[in-house]
This record gives structure tokens, sequence and C-alpha cells, in this order.
């Protein structure tokens, strides 16, 4: 049993382990089905490594969010413009807020969810209300006409009030790094406690 | 088989629970993909079949078709696995014959009553675990319980020093099943409910998938390549790399299932990071599995048990990739709730796992019958309607389920969606319905088999003989 | 037998402790998060109205939608008869009923919202053999105005029978038997329950909150939506008659709909208890979808006492 760590990447056992798991390895017949003892490929290592990045890379909110307050908060305050006021047409008017508010950060949103004066009369008391009690427009979404608290359950802020945005970081990221890593380590000593991949076993003797 | 229910276990021939069991399963196969094909016509056809009765309704049929193929084909042809690889492995005998056939016949009658329960109505309501709690618990201790045991049994009693990593899958899935069926169950033993019930029904759809399913589809692999095509095994490392992360990754994600539920964001984050890891156990097994065909690629044409391995293992590929992915948030948002989740369900239980133990039944009823296949050209119909089928099947509801998605995005009204899918509804009853006439096809072809099959001599294996019709 | 298990001590350990640190992570940890959800008024109606449970159950084994309670808007106290000052709607728990979650285990219906239901509600008061009646009220609770489950039993002296004597059928609706019927027909096969909060059609409504579930079971969100979801259905189509043809043939009102028919949930009788001549009406429905008739058939008027009664009261519910 005991533990060798003068070559840890080619063995951690002392040779009179490795020598009686060689013999074992090579004597027995486990129904007629023998194993070799190759290592891990390269490719598949890059592979599993390529994997757990990505495994964060892809879980970040990157996509797929309803509209939220905050992308139509430039537009209800441009209402308010005596420019704006003075159109008559409400197309011409929102083409104009739209034309204003080119560079905002949530142009890719607007651009996705985009909404007419209309629908901008029914958002604006409810957006200006939320502004008005300083909460995060972010926290909240537009359904059709309303505009309403978001049901995610995301990180907490520092009074105690849930983020309701989907995060990215928090402590299910956290748990995760320190998980994989004991998994890794773990199955890093199993693996390196067989006999050197530089050995491989004769089959053969009294198999089929 | 019914006569043994009561012989000695010694007067029990070896191999008898595993034959019962094999097939058990496929009977359950033809039934379940039947129900299956059935299900599709409704979708497809809703005013067809139309008999006035709330027993060919969709809503009552849908779980039928579901538990059949889970708990009589899947299951049961693992069992039938274990039955015939768990003691080959240890060079010893299975540790009970007779609670084999015991359990054979427990199980089959507790999932002839669990179907009609569920047909008539009488659900928990939860999806993967509809059955009510009373059959639950008779599954769990009547069907897992004894199944375990045997397993477990034959494994301390082998005449080995080491254990295949066959049997170390075989060892930890019996018992992570048992795990999961209680634990899963929990909110009906104590009536546990909100959002706990709609985690724990997830956690135990998610687990029976990963815990059990997954892992011992594979664990059939490992046995089926190496022992037909003579190879070793490529790597016992690969196979460690593959246990673990299988142990310690496919049992986290459950909370993928319900990314747009209001559980905990950490939880989400958490499960999600896990989820994608789920092709660490992917890759091993892929790779493992094909770097241990090298030099016998010629199997795969012309040896039929090769041929169904190596298929279910390159499903695999695509169906990891799926699983890994559409479970992220960037991507979960368009496909979650959609035919593609369906196509995806029917790439993992129709396409990976089906293939692979298709092939432990096709091995295991020949070797223990002592009779070689009865058709080859049968067998060749049953594996290429069951693959064309299921390709139809499969790329139909991905299809629909990118519509859906769409459709979502674009606020598309849903009737129009509904039109829009309506092709791909027929489709997937052609697709269905050609699995299942293959598997009548199977039957008969193994019923033939264990009648009129050339017997193969003591001291060889079948697939070492020519194939004669 | 002269088997060395050495080296699988060590595996069975790490086994144990590789799925118990899993199971640690994904059960215990999120139980904590879970465990301090507070029931919203969603919750609390989710709950008064389905009663104990949905799925397979004792007292309802074959689940035809027994041992539920009744949803009653009540208008006059049923007491005096006095007209109150606003209509109150009572859920209505005969004798021998099984009691709601939330008062059987009041743990479930969160902080505060479980003290006032103990305190001013009195729901301990209620006893499932004599049954009772529930209200949802609003208290102070640590500044914020909390719901609560209030025993009206217990408060205002109002029994099931009571009130029960006094109310209009019209103004009963049987939402608890009606989620069994959801649940036994399999809706939630192609209509969840769940609006989802990443992108989703902005017509299926606000996507639930966290509170919103206390004591539901079972949630029947689905996963596999072939059909619109229905969370907040009742909103948008509150039609009785719509949902009465709608349910007896989608075809009706759809035409483009894979809806199966739930025609039999009427059962044997019509509303006037004449025979309902199914054979007839599928041959008149099939002559209307063949062109040879103008009009389809008539849609019978269900019984009180049907299936499908409980079954739109509880759709129509699902505000």
């Amino acid at each position: 049993m005991s533990w060798i760590f003068e070559k840890p990447l080619v063995t951690l056992s002392d040779t009179k382990k490795i020598e009686s798991d060689k013999v074992l390895w090579e004597a027995e017949d486990l129904g007629g089905i023998t194993e070799d003892n190759n290592r891990v490929p390269v490719p598949i290592v890059w592979l599993v490594a390529l994997t757990v990045l990505t495994a964060f890379a892809i879980t970040f909110p990157l996509w797929g969010q309803r509209p939220t307050a905050a992308i139509y908060a430039e537009y209800v305050q441009a209402m308010d413009k005596p420019e704006i006021k003075a159109i008559q047409s409400d197309v011409a008017a929102i083409e104009r807020i739209v034309a204003m508010s080119q560079g905002s950060q949530y142009n890719a949103q607007l651009e996705r969810h985009p909404v007419t004066m209309d629908d901008l009369r029914i958002l604006k008391p409810q957006i200006e209300e939320l502004t008005k009690k300083g909460v995060d427009l972010k926290d909240y979404t537009v359904v059709g006409a309303q505009v309403v608290l978001a049901n995610f359950e995301g990180n907490f802020r520092a009074d105690g009030s849930r983020e309701r945005q989907q995060p990215w970081w928090d402590k299910g990221y956290t748990i995760d790094i320190f998980y994989l890593s004991y998994f890794f380590i773990f199955v890093v000593l199993i693996i390196k406690r067989l006999p050197p991949s530089t050995w491989q076993p004769r089959h053969g003797g009294e198999h089929k | 088989m019914l006569k043994y229910l009561f012989a000695k276990n010694e007067d029990i021939p070896a191999g008898s629970s595993a034959i019962y069991f094999g097939f058990s399963s496929i009977v359950w196969f033809v039934i379940g993909t039947g129900l299956g094909s059935f299900n599709a016509a409704k979708l497809a056809f809703p005013d067809a079949f139309v008999g006035g009765g709330e027993f060919f309704s969709f809503g009552h049929m849908r779980q039928v078709h579901v538990h059949a193929v889970i708990f009589g084909w899947i299951s049961m042809a693992f069992a039938m696995a274990m039955m015939y690889i768990t003691p080959v492995l240890g060079n010893t005998k299975l540790w009970s014959e007779k609670l084999g056939v015991w359990n054979c016949t427990l199980w089959n009658v507790g999932l002839s009553l669990g179907l009609t329960v569920l047909w008539a109505g009488m659900t928990s309501g939860r999806e993967y675990s509809d059955f009510p709690w009373f059959i639950d618990l008779y599954l769990a201790v009547a069907v897992f319980i004894p199944l375990a045991v045997n397993v477990w049994m034959t494994i301390l009693t082998r005449r080995t020093q080491g254990i295949y990593t066959t049997n170390w899958f075989f060892a930890a899935a019996t018992f992570m099943v048992i795990i999961v069926f209680i634990v899963g169950n929990l909110p009906e033993f104590f009536h546990l409910t909100g959002l706990t019930e709609a985690y724990l029904t997830w956690w135990f759809a998610h687990n029976v998938l990963g815990l059990w399913i997954t892992p011992v589809a594979a664990a059939i692999a490992y046995y089926t390549i190496p022992k037909v095509t003579g190879n070793p095994l490529y790597s016992h490392r690969i196979g460690h790399l593959h246990f673990w992360s299988v142990v310690v990754f496919y049992s986290t994600p459950a909370a993928h299932h319900l990314m747009s539920s209001p559980l905990p964001e950490w939880l989400k984050s958490f499960a999600s990071v896990e989820g994608v890891l789920i092709l660490v156990p992917a890759i091993a097994f892929v790779s493992n599995i094909l770097l241990t065909m090298q030099g016998k690629w010629n199997m795969f044409v012309e040896n039929l048990e090769v041929r169904f391995t190596v298929t279910g293992c390159l499903l695999a590929i695509p169906l990891n990739m799926q699983g890994g992915f559409q479970q992220t948030r960037a991507i979960n948002w368009y496909v979650h709730g959609t035919g593609w989740i369906v196509a995806h369900a029917h790439l993992a239980l129709l396409g990976f796992s089906t293939f692979l133990e298709g092939a432990a039944v096709y091995l295991g009823l020949q070797t223990l019958m002592k009779r070689k296949l009865y058709s080859l050209t049968l067998g060749n119909v049953h594996f290429w309607m069951l693959l064309i089928g299921f390709s139809i099947y499969w790329i139909s509801m991905t299809i629909a389920g990118l519509i859906q998605g769409a459709g979502k995005i674009y606020e598309v009204p849903y009737i129009d969606v509904v039109i829009a899918e309506h092709p791909y509804m027929i489709a997937r009853w052609l697709g269905g319905t050609m699995v299942f006439i293959s598997n009548i096809v199977w039957l008969y072809n193994m019923w033939m088999t264990a009648r009129e099959g050339t017997v193969v001599p003591a001291g060889r294996m079948p697939h070492e003989m020519a194939y004669e019709r | 037998m002269s088997v060395n298990f050495r080296e699988y001590k060590i595996g069975a350990r790490m086994f144990g402790l590789a799925l118990g640190g899993s199971m640690l992570i994904t059960l215990l940890l999120p139980s904590f998060d879970i465990a301090a959800s507070v029931s919203t008024d969603v919750a609390l109606d989710k709950q008064l109205s389905a009663g104990w449970d949905s799925g397979w159950q004792l007292g309802d084994p074959l689940l035809k939608g027994h041992n539920k309670p009744v949803k009653v808007l009540v208008k006059n106290d049923p007491l005096t008869g006095v007209a109150l000052a606003q209509a109150e709607t009572v859920y209505v728990y005969p004798a021998g009923t099984s009691l709601p979650n939330g008062v059987t285990h009041s743990d479930n219906l969160g902080a505060g919202v479980k003290d006032l239901s103990l305190e001013k509600g009195k729901i301990k008061d209620a006893k499932k053999e004599s049954g009772a009646v529930f209200l949802i009220n609003h208290g102070a609770f640590n500044g914020n105005n909390l719901p609560y489950v209030e025993n009206a039993t217990a408060t205002k002296g109002w029994t099931p029978d009571a009130v029960m004597a006094k109310a209009d059928d019209a103004n009963v609706s049987h939402v608890g038997s009606g989620k069994t019927m959801f649940v036994r027909e399999g809706c939630w096969w192609c209509h969840t329950l769940l609006p989802e909060q990443t992108q989703d059609w902005q017509a299926f409504g606000t996507p639930p909150m966290l509170g919103d579930f206390n004591g539901e079971s079972p949630t029947a969100f689905g996963s596999d939506r072939k059909a619109p979801d229905l969370l907040h259905v009742g909103s948008r189509n509150s039609s009785k008659e719509w949902m009465m043809l709608h349910f007896f043939n989608p075809r009706l009102v759809q035409p483009h709909s894979i809806m199966p028919r739930f025609d039999y949930l009427w059962g044997e009788v019509d509303a006037n208890g004449k025979k309902i001549d199914f054979d007839k009406w599928r041959a008149e429905y099939n002559e209307y979808h063949e062109g040879k008739r103008v009009a389809a058939p008539e849609v019978p008027m269900y019984a009180k006492d049907s299936e499908i009664r409980g079954l739109i009261d509880f759709v129509l519910s699902l505000k």
C-alpha cells in the first residue's frame, strides 16, 4: 500500500505492488475477457479539458432572456422630450425614439423586442413607478402589457433581497470548481496507482 | 419457466432466469413500441380511433408506453444481461437461479399490474414516477432489491480476485437504482408537496436514466465488444475515468430539467455545469469501445451483435452532445418543452440504449440456449428497420422541436405551430410503426432460434459459427 | 472463496463518498432554499381549492375526484342571511374530507403565513371528522402584509353544512375534483403549467414565483409541450360555452387542433337527465365533417355531477 511520489506522472505505487498487480493482471481470466493498460489518449485528455471549460462558458446566461424593464427605460425617458412630444404621428415618433437610443447597451435586445408607441404608453407609468422606487429595472420583465418581477432566485444583494437575474457567478459555480477538482484529483490518483502505461499485459497463455 | 418457481435451486439449469428475462424483455418491447406507435397515430390523426372511452385516450396511454419500454424492455434486458454476464465475469454461477426466476415472475406480474392501473388513470401525476406509491414500493421490494441481491451475491462469491469493469457498473447501478426509487418517491411516501415534489420528480427522472439506464447499457458494451471481437478492452484506465465520472457527474444535474422554474439559481448553475460534464463519461465510453474495435472493424459489417453495439455506441455521440448542451442556460430556453426533447429521449432509450442491450439479448439468448441465431436475414431486417424507423422518428421530432422553438421567439400563434408540425407527426408515426414491426420480426426470429436454431457444440461460442439463413 | 477484497473496500468507500457527496449538494443544500419559501396568495388559493392531493391517494383510489373541497362564492352570511359587504370566496371541506397540506403541516406555509394562520386563522381547530370552511385573509407580520389561511368555521362559525345549504349552485366551483381530472386524463402531457422565465410566448402570461407552489401536489408542470401553456388560461378565455365545445370535440372550435375528445367525461346523461347518444353524435359529426350537414350537432349540456364540470371549473380557475 505504500505510495511513491518520485515520478508521479508514471506511477504512484511501489515496485512490489506493481509486480504483484502485473502477475494478477496477466494470470486472471475474467470470463475470457482481457484488458489492456493503454494510457488515456492525449486527444481524450484535451477533449475532457475542453469540456470543462465549455461547461462553464455555456452555462452563463448568454441568450434567451425575456425583455426586461431596463431596456425600455431610455425609450420611456425620451417620450417626455419636447422633440418627441412635437411629433404627431406615432409611427414617426417611435422611429425617432429608436434613432435617439442608438448606441444604447440594450440595442440588440431592443431590436429583438420592438414596441409601438401604444405599448410604451402602457409601460411608461409602470416603469416610472419602479424607477421612483429605486429598484433595479433588470429585475423586472415585460410580459405582455405588464411589468412584473422575474422569478429568477438569483444572488442575494447586500440588503438581503434577491437579484432577479440569471447570475454570471454564484455559489453553484464555486461548488462546481471544488467538486470537479476533487473528482479529477481522485481519478488521477486511482489511475496512477496502476502499473505504468509503458507496460502492457501479455494475454494469451490459457485464454482461448 | 414457471415450473422452476418451486424447484430446488440446484435443479434449475444455469441460464434459466436469463432466458426468462430475455424473452420477457422482447415481449415488453413489442408491447411498448406497439403502444408508442398507437400514441403517435393519435397525435397525427386525432379523430381516428375514437372509441368513446378513456382507455384509448392519449392522456391515459402515453405513460403506459413510457413505462412499458423503460421498466419492461430496457430494465428487463438489463436484468437478462446481469443474470448472464455477471457470473461469467466472475468464473462462477449465478448466486440463485431460483431467485432470478422469481424475480422475473414478480417483475412481469408487478409491471402488468402497474401498467393496468396507469392505463386506468390511477397515476401520481409525476412524470416518470407516474406509478402510484404502492406500485413504486412493489418495484423497489419485489423487483430491484432481489435483482441487486442476486447480482451482489454473485459478485461476492466470484472465483476471481479482480472484478471486471462491467461488474463494477452492474453492482453500482443495482444499488443506485434502489436509492433512486426510494428517495425519488419520497414525495409520494411522505406527501411532500410544492417545489420539493417537482424537484424530486426530476431528481428521480434524471437519475433513473443517469444512474441506471446509461451506465448499465454502457457496461453491456464493455462485455459484448471484447467478448465477440476477442480483443482486450483498450484501456482499464479509461474504464476508471468512465465509472467514476458516471457516479460523480451523472448523479448531479437533476435541476437542469427545471431550468425555467423558480428553483434557486445557484442550483441551476451547479447542475448545468455538471450537466455538460456528462460528456466526460460519454467520451471515455465511446473512445474505449471504438479503440477496442481496432483491427476488427470487419465485424461491424459481418457480426450482428457487434453491429448493434457499435451503432449504439456511435449514437452515444449525438446523444451526449445534445444532452450535455441542450440543458445549459444559453440553449435550454430555445428547445425546452419542445419535440426536440422528445427526439432526444428516444435517441437515449431507442437509439443508444436499445441497440446496446439488443446486442446483449441476441448474444445472451444464443449462448445460453446453445443455439445459433435462426436467421441472419431476419436479424438484418430487424437491425435496419429499427435503425431507419428510429432515424425517421428522431429527425422528424427534432425538426418539429426547432419549429416550436422558433414559434416561441417569433410569437407565432400556437395553432400555427401545431399545423406546421403535422407532417412531422405523421413521419413520427411511420418511424415508430417501423420500429414496432421490426420487433415483431425479432420476437419471431428469437422464438425460431429457440426451436430450430442450429445447436452450438460444447466449448464453442455462437459468434464463432457461421450464419445459416 | 479466498477472495481478496482489499482494493474494493477502498473503492466501495469512495463510491459511498461520491454518491453521498452528490446527494448532499443536490438534495440537502437546496432543501434549505425551498423550505424558506413563503406561500403567496396564489399558493394558498391553489392548495385550498385542490385539497390534500390530486394524484393517487387512499381517499380517492380510482381518481374520481373524491375527497375534494369545493370553492364557493358566498354573498350572504350563511348564519344570518345578511348580505356581506363584499362577497367572499370560501373553500368548503365537507366532513371527512382530507384537510389541505398547509393546515396539516403548517410549516409548509412558510414563515409569517404560518404564524398568522395559526394565531389569527385558528387552522389547528379544523378537524377532518367535522369538516371545515377556509378562506384567505391578509394580515400584518413583522411589517409585511401577508396572506394567511383562516378557518372560518372557528372564526365565524361558518360550518360546511351551513355554507352549502345557502349556496347557489352557480356559485359552487368544483376546482378540486377538476384538478384530479386534469391529472387523471393526462392534460399535462401536452399542456404545461409553467410559462418559462426565459423567453416564452408572451400570451402564456407571467411565470410563477417561488412561493406559488407551497402545498400543491402534484405540481404537474408538464415537460413536453404540444399545446399552449394553461397556467393563466382562465384570463385569456373565460367562456364556459367555448370550453364545453372544445372538450366535447376540439375540432368544433379549432379545426386544426390535435387534442383528443373528452366527450366521455360527460358521463351517461346530460343536464336534463336524458341519455346522451354518443354514437349518433359522432355519426352526425362525421357527416358535418364531410360537408353533408350544414351545422355541427349540438353539444349536450353536462350534468351537475359530471366529471367534465370539475375539469371546466378547474381550467377556468387558472387565472
